[in-house]
């Protein structure tokens, strides 16, 4: 692995303002990124997870400390769009079709015509939903709408993935079956993913490394190590090792 | 979108029940009506034909009216709702503005827009654009501004400005909205242009009609001017719906 680290988290705080009171989301969080890996963010609800990953994506502005990417400020890697986001819900436009939403941002970025098609394609066969592509949003599952806003953030060919809870709202089948999906599809991109999630497997499964962030106020408290060779497959999940890594990331959230 | 049978046969059945009852003088007898006092049924179709020149001339102005002071409230509506979306400092207060002229009654309006206007057809518009504004203002501006959560977020992580943002996804989004104010906006521009003519200097419309047949005690005209009236309203309301149908199919409401 590269000694450079893609993204250094220096000393981030975020203080909210909260009806006069301030309310610390963030406190002090320092953390290094090496490119190509996948990281989870994991914790319950107030840890700051999701904060910090807006923080990175430069869709709010830490109180203090300072985030690089690849030696640049978060908002110069933004107007470059080299952020591919997904979001809690997938944030389909409704009057557009699947393929139609997967091809927005490269309108947006006047990629020409046959690019866009070519981009779109192959997108649609990674997620499988060729033959939805001319569906609209409404009329797709859950799981499917999330693979579609999946196929839409790498369609402008990001440096790094950033994916807020994105399977949150799904039942553990499709959840489990779309975490299959996105590693076939990582191992294809390789990107860096920076992944928010509340569960302990879901982040186990996933993730080269887990940061485990804790509540009030939030903050770094383990960054544990995830062993397990790739491909991850699903048997991986019944074995011993599995749970030895659960157990121990369960445990760092204790006295806490 | 398919309905089953029985939710288009239930309704025309109840409809075909109550015709039948009024033109046995069901009603008459249960409300000691004579019968010179609430014509039947097969005796205002009869009335329609024998005088469809003049009532389809006035249908024809009486619509004429409310769907031009219904293009103009809306289009004033709109351009509110866009500007308070554009500047939320001071645009709001337009919105404000707009609502308050929902709340002047149109009695009151028809004789004001009388002294304003020398034809009965610039009152009958004037009418219809006051009443017609509130509902397409307040309408767009919540189909503008309620955006999916994170779509803004979206926007912001391609970099896109102000303008695409309005393009690419507030003006879409709106559209659903802009279908409801409508629907709304036919029903109230009949009513509107209707009951201006009740005050207007001119005689004719189907407001005119109805009056000046109901005050002569022409009970089955008046009653010829009044199923036209409905008719007419259910027609307009239809097409609406017909066109929203095929513009926003991509919507939850059009499954």
């Amino acid at each position: 692995m590269n000694n450079t680290p893609e993204i250094t988290i220096k000393n981030v705080s975020m203080v909210y303002n909260d009806k006069g009171r301030d309310v610390t989301a963030l406190s002090n969080v320092s953390l290094e990124i090496q490119k190509g890996e996948f990281i989870s963010l994991l914790g319950p609800s107030g840890c700051g997870k999701t904060t910090l990953l807006r923080i990175i994506a430069d869709l709010l502005q830490p109180t203090s400390g300072t985030v690089e990417v690849c030696g640049k400020s978060p908002r110069e890697v933004r107007l470059e769009k080299k952020y591919g986001i997904v979001f809690q819900s997938p944030v389909l436009y409704d009057w557009r079709t699947v393929r139609k939403n997967i091809c927005l941002p490269l309108e947006l970025m006047k990629i020409d015509k046959a690019e866009q098609n070519n981009r779109v394609d192959a997108l649609l066969e990674m997620i499988g939903l060729e033959k939805f592509q001319n569906h609209y949003p409404n009329q797709l599952s859950g799981g499917m709408q999330q693979r579609v806003g999946i196929a839409r953030a790498l369609a402008i060919q990001p440096e790094i993935l950033l994916m807020d809870e994105p399977f949150s709202a799904l039942d553990e089948f499709t959840r489990e079956k779309l975490n299959e999906d996105l590693l076939r599809i990582w191992r294809k991109t390789n990107k860096t993913v920076i992944f928010v999630t509340h569960s302990i497997a879901e982040s186990v499964f996933l993730s080269d490394r887990v940061c485990v962030l804790s509540p009030h106020p939030g903050r770094l408290s383990a960054v544990v190590d995830i062993d397990l060779p790739r491909p991850r497959t699903k048997e991986m999940r019944e074995s011993p090792e599995f749970f030895n890594l659960v157990t121990k990331i369960r445990n760092s959230f204790e006295g806490v | 979108m398919m309905k089953k049978k029985s939710d288009i046969l239930w309704p025309l059945g109840f409809g075909a029940v109550f015709l039948i009852i009024w033109q046995l003088y069901g009603f008459h007898r249960l409300l000691d009506l004579k019968p010179f006092q609430l014509p039947v049924p097969s005796e205002i179709i009869m009335t329609i034909f024998k005088n469809l020149e003049k009532v389809s001339g006035d249908c024809l102005l009486t619509v004429t009216g409310a769907i031009a002071g219904m293009a103009i409230g809306s289009a004033i509506g709109f351009a509110v709702a866009v500007t308070a979306t554009l500047f939320p400092k001071w645009g709001y207060g337009g919105l404000t503005v707009i609502s308050a002229f929902n709340a002047i009654p149109i009695v009151a309006l028809s004789p004001i827009m009388n002294r304003w206007f020398s034809t009965g057809m610039g009152q009958k518009i004037g009418v219809v654009t006051v009443v017609t504004m509130a509902a397409m203002a307040i309408n767009a501006y919540r189909g503008l501004n309620d955006l999916k959560p994170f779509s803004l977020d979206l926007m912001s992580s391609y970099a896109a400005d102000k303008r695409t943002v309005f393009f690419r996804l507030r003006l879409p989004s709106c559209l659903p909205s802009v279908f409801t104010a409508l629907k709304i906006n036919i029903t109230s521009a009949m009513i509107a242009a209707i009951v201006s003519e009740y005050f207007a200097a001119s005689t004719s419309g189907l407001g005119f009609g109805i009056k000046d047949s109901l005050r002569k005690a022409e009970m089955a005209m008046g009653w010829s001017y009044i199923t036209v009236s409905a008719i007419v309203g259910i027609i307009l309301y239809l097409i609406i719906q017909a066109v929203e149908r095929r513009a926003i199919k991509w919507h939850a409401s059009q499954k």
